[in-house]
């Protein structure tokens, strides 16, 4: 069996229902999580604890939908944009938002994932995770706007 | 009415509370647990009316808290609200006593379709 990528449909949705907000969805660059450019990742594991899927946000992102789970009030959130990392609570927050994305590579018959961890940006970064969320392949990079948030970009990556 | 949340999420038992009363079960007593343990821990002590567990909880898991409580021959309403929806966990859930499996992300019609019946809507 496989996991396979998301159609961009699939992810507007998951969020949309997830936030209870507008999302938009549409091409955009690829999250490259460093110094510079903190980012959250996701690591999606199979059920033999294999590396089979990631999601990276940039820091906008990571920090939008993490306050639009909570209904965090946006100039709160922005704050963390500007510190350039995740407060403890967004990050439970982006937490819950990446377990419930696990659904995202789960439809269908296809090899089943779990969450198996969260770099949140701003916070330590793995060398595994960069890497995984820069892996060439099977991957789709999309900009996205949660409404009354605003935007950021995301990453889907088949590992 | 009391209504016992467990998730380990304070995020995802608060969308869960504000869903539940988005749905119509207005004026509720809301219980919390944080791990598997506690819900069992509260669920005998507080006897709720309806059980609202996720699938994965530290300590002991939703399905296993609700093994033990089925065990100690507790009939409480028990659903689970969970990320993780394959068909296999709907049946081990079924199996193991729960009525209904919501799936994350949920609406508020997930709630009313999987209480109707169990709970009257208070408005």
């Amino acid at each position: 069996m496989s996991v396979h990528l998301p159609h961009p449909k699939q992810v507007r949705d998951l969020f949309a229902q997830l936030l209870s907000r507008e999302v938009r969805l549409g091409p955009g660059s690829a999250v490259t999580p460093g110094e510079r450019t903190p980012a959250s990742v996701a690591l999606y594991v199979d059920d033999d604890g294999r590396p089979r899927a990631a999601l990276a946000w940039d820091l906008h992102l990571s920090v939008r939908a993490a306050a639009a789970l909570g209904v965090v009030p946006l100039r709160h959130a922005e704050v963390s944009i500007k510190g350039g990392s995740l407060t403890e609570s967004l990050r439970e927050n982006l937490h819950e938002v990446a377990d419930v994305a696990a659904r995202l590579f789960n439809d269908g018959g296809a090899t089943h994932v779990r969450l198996d961890a969260l770099h949140a940006a701003g916070w330590a970064l793995p060398d595994e995770a960069r890497a995984a969320a820069l892996t060439l392949g099977r991957r789709e990079d999309l900009a996205m706007e949660i409404g009354g948030y605003g935007p950021g970009r995301l990453s889907v990556v088949l590992l | 009415m009391k209504v016992l949340v467990a998730d380990d999420s304070r995020v995802m038992r608060q969308l869960v509370i504000r869903t539940l009363r988005q749905a119509g079960y207005g004026g509720l007593e809301v219980l919390h647990a944080a791990d598997g343990r506690e819900a069992v821990d509260v669920t005998l002590r507080e006897q709720p009316h309806l059980v609202l567990s996720d699938w994965d909880l530290p300590l002991l898991s939703g399905i296993d808290a609700l093994g033990v409580l089925r065990g100690a021959g507790v009939t409480v309403p028990f659903g689970f609200v969970t990320a993780e929806t394959s068909r296999e966990v709907r049946d081990r859930a079924a199996a193991a006593g729960a009525q209904f499996v919501i799936a994350k992300p949920f609406g508020v019609e997930d709630f009313q379709e999987a209480l109707a019946g169990l709970l009257p809507a208070r408005r």
